[in-house]
């Protein structure tokens, strides 16, 4: 494994792990998200240089664009969340156990 | 909701999938991936009930998670073996990783424990889409990367039908019944997709009518819980009447449309001579068949002079169409005579 591939693969698997074991505030979740899809874009710009070619060079801005949509339907959510549980703490979320 | 907007999001779903089923590229299935994620998303949370939006941001983040794991699990594979191409052969460490990021799309055991709160959460047409249609993506992505002979699949697919079973013991809300009940299923389909796709697929196409029906039944009598279905022999005896035979399809039972899928998949996996998985997810039937006969009882075997634990209903008309329940509901339990039709329809 190279070095690049290592560090994006360590960058997302932080991210993931940011992300499954998130603790109090629904934001923080989010961000980890965004550092998941971060690490992806990275990944995918690079990607090019690996192959020393240029045909696949907007695949990272497709890629962006959808991680973009993604966040902004996430943050509606958190505002969504906030409005009617009235915090982001995950403990909140708790409304639909048996 | 505004029926523009309504619709856009309707279509935008449909094109996710679509999108994802015409893909060769791994960034393209990623993509309708993703349209059909954010397509639902506003549908789930049109009623701005917390509950709503809890489910909501639930389903969101785990789908997103999910699709991001396919996305890296897709990059990976492409700088070690320089390929995007879907057709081509993983390699073994993204393989895994895709397999376990499309069974928290779809809600596989054991990464099924978002499934049941987000379908509490929904109303019932929109817990519909999420147990049919959204389910189809993810399961034709899960086709094409079938290694043969992995233990992994076989661990999820017995663990799903577990799970299914188990889980679903407990529950008297029928969202959540469903949800058990969709994991089962799924658990099936995993069970044999390594050998025979077309079976899976058999399973998948007798499974959303079974479920299409349990859902608009449920809408008909206007029922979320058990006790509450127990009113509906005074609101429609016929469906009353119709709704076992349904349940019990969903259970697997001969002679109905259920048994066909189950039928099949035993066959194959005795030939594939793992008669010890067969066994254990024959078995498991039972256990999620329990909580059918469970519901059915309650339904149709506690009509007039039993006492009712619900409140006795309005009569209304109801002007909603029947056809797709009369449709869908026939199918479900009585397709088993036209099964080798069914089957030569698969190419099997």
């Amino acid at each position: 494994m190279t070095p690049t591939h290592f560090t994006i693969s360590s960058a997302f698997l932080l991210g993931m792990m940011g992300l499954a074991f998130h603790r109090t505030h629904l934001l923080s979740a989010l961000l980890c998200l965004e550092a998941m899809m971060l690490a992806l874009f990275i990944a995918l710009s690079l990607w090019s240089l690996q192959l020393d070619a240029t045909g696949c060079s907007t695949a990272p801005m497709l890629m962006l664009a959808f991680s973009a949509c993604e966040a902004s339907a996430g943050l509606a959510l958190l505002v969504a969340t906030a409005r009617t549980h009235g915090t982001d703490h995950m403990q909140a979320l708790n409304l639909l156990q048996c | 909701m505004n029926p523009f907007i309504l619709s856009i999001l309707l279509l935008s779903l449909g094109l996710g999938t679509t999108l994802t089923f015409a893909s060769s590229h791994w960034l393209l299935a990623w993509m309708g991936l993703e349209i059909s994620t954010l397509a639902i998303i506003p549908l789930m949370s049109q009623h701005h009930h917390p509950r709503a939006v809890e489910a909501t941001t639930k389903y969101f983040i785990t789908q997103a998670a999910a699709a991001a794991l396919i996305l890296f699990a897709s990059t990976t594979n492409a700088w070690i073996t320089g390929q995007w191409d879907i057709n081509f052969d993983l390699h073994f460490f993204p393989a895994s990783m895709l397999t376990m990021a499309l069974a928290l799309k779809m809600g596989l055991a054991p990464v099924h424990f978002w499934l049941p709160e987000v379908l509490q959460g929904l109303d019932l047409t929109t817990g519909l889409i999420l147990s049919t249609w959204q389910k189809l993506a993810p399961f034709i992505l899960m086709c094409q990367i079938m290694p043969v002979n992995s233990s992994l699949i076989t661990f999820l697919g017995v663990t799903s039908t577990l799970v299914g079973g188990w889980g679903g013991l407990n529950q008297t809300q029928l969202r959540k019944i469903l949800a058990y009940s969709s994991i089962a299923h799924l658990g099936w389909m995993i069970l044999v997709m390594q050998f025979n796709q077309q079976l899976a697929l058999l399973a998948l196409i007798i499974y959303i009518p079974m479920t299409f029906s349990t859902f608009m039944i449920f809408k008909t009598n206007s029922s979320t819980t058990v006790n509450t279905l127990a009113a509906s022999w005074a609101k429609t005896p016929a469906l009353t009447a119709i709704t076992p035979m349904i349940l019990l399809s969903l259970g697997g039972l001969p002679p109905l449309s259920g048994f066909m899928p189950k039928w099949m998949i035993l066959q194959e996996l005795t030939k594939q001579d793992i008669p010890l998985t067969a066994s254990i997810a024959a078995l498991s039937a039972l256990l999620s068949l329990y909580f059918y006969l469970r519901v059915s009882y309650a339904m149709t075997l506690t009509i007039s002079p039993n006492n009712l634990n619900a409140t006795t209903p309005w009569r209304l008309q109801t002007t909603a169409s029947t056809l797709p329940l009369a449709i869908s509901a026939t199918i479900s339990a009585m397709l088993l005579p036209l099964a080798p039709a069914t089957l030569a329809l698969l190419s099997l």
